[in-house]
């Protein structure tokens, strides 16, 4: 048995380390899958998750590393580079972090959602998107993620 | 954020993403934690071997929350090994039956290593089992950090003389079951 931690377990020391505005940790009562398939699909299903979100543009393509461009409603755009890997997924731009992990638990998944705002000058967007991010933000967000995850 | 050059050294490289980490850099942080997890691995193993991935679990989490408050990066390595004894200790000592550590891992404790072979005899690793969970981590880090002492003493917070008493007792526990 690997000692090495799980995507979640490593999300969680993350979140730690972060002092992240917003974790969550939910048991998704479906195959992982299904469920790391609608977390991977980044460009059509991130906009699904993320209420304030409009688009999400991510090169095509198997790279561990990639460079993504956030486009929220207001018209807002954010860069971020990404990085993915099966049951991980960790985004940051200069204001936010945002993150995703899954393993297999007992013929469903173990699903963590990671959200933090970085330190900054601009503290009326890091405020804007703590509020945007915090609090009960993750159980909506992992409610959504079954539900995009059911639809499969 | 990418700084494993081929040429910096271990605590260079950690350094680096030490300071981008505090920064809030969340990349960093994660080259970091890969970094980082063999060494915690490796140190709580011997301390914690009915326990190891929550004693590592526990470590990391106690290094990244704390790490803003480490003054100097470059001190990263002994403020981990500072951390990670703590909890493997405390993890250990929640278990209440205390397993026999891996055959491999002992036979790393230095002076303690029976023959060439690194295979240590069962009554051996019976002793070593029975052993409070307090002198394996005496034994850990003087015979495999390499500690002395007064170091082993501060790591812990105990007096000097308690690391003397344990080594002394761990180390005859031995020999009695080495020379039977």
């Amino acid at each position: 048995m690997s000692n090495d931690p799980d995507p979640v377990r490593r999300l969680r020391v993350l979140a730690a380390g972060l002092h992240a505005g917003m974790y969550r940790e939910e048991r998704i009562p479906l195959p992982y899958e299904r469920v790391w398939a609608v977390a991977a699909d980044l460009s059509a299903e991130l906009p699904h998750l993320v209420p304030f979100l409009h688009a999400f543009q991510v090169p095509a393509g198997d790279a561990d590393r990639k460079q993504a461009r956030a486009v929220a409603r207001s018209g807002l755009r954010e860069d971020f580079e990404v990085r993915l890997a099966p049951g991980w997924c960790l985004m940051q731009s200069r204001l936010i972090v945002g993150g995703m992990a899954a393993v297999p638990e007992d013929g469903g998944t173990r699903f963590a959602v990671l959200g933090a705002t970085r330190p900054t000058a601009l503290r009326p967007v890091q405020w804007l998107y703590g509020h945007l991010l915090g609090g009960r933000r993750g159980r909506a967000f992992v409610g959504r993620v079954t539900e995009r995850a059911r639809l499969r | 954020m990418d700084i494993q050059g081929d040429s910096a050294e271990p605590w260079e490289t950690a350094a680096a993403l030490v300071r981008a980490a505090q920064g809030g850099d969340a990349l960093a942080m994660d080259e970091l934690l890969t970094l980082v997890t063999p060494y915690v691995t490796w140190l709580c193993r011997p301390i914690a071997p009915h326990d190891v991935p929550d004693a590592v679990q526990d470590s990391l989490l106690a290094v990244f929350k704390g790490l803003r408050t480490l003054r100097d990066p470059l001190a990263f390595y002994g403020w981990v090994r500072t951390v990670t004894v703590r909890e493997a200790v405390r993890v250990a000592r929640r278990t209440a039956v205390e397993e026999p550590a891996d055959p491999a891992d002992l036979a790393r404790l230095g002076e303690l290593r029976p023959g060439t072979d690194g295979e240590l005899p069962s009554d051996v690793r019976d002793v070593l089992a029975r052993l409070p969970v307090q002198h394996r981590a005496v034994l850990v880090l003087r015979e495999l950090e390499g500690l002395d002492e007064a170091a082993v003493a501060e790591l812990l917070g105990v007096p000097t003389g308690t690391v003397k008493s344990r080594l002394h007792r761990a180390r005859s526990s031995f020999r009695k079951a080495w020379s039977r």
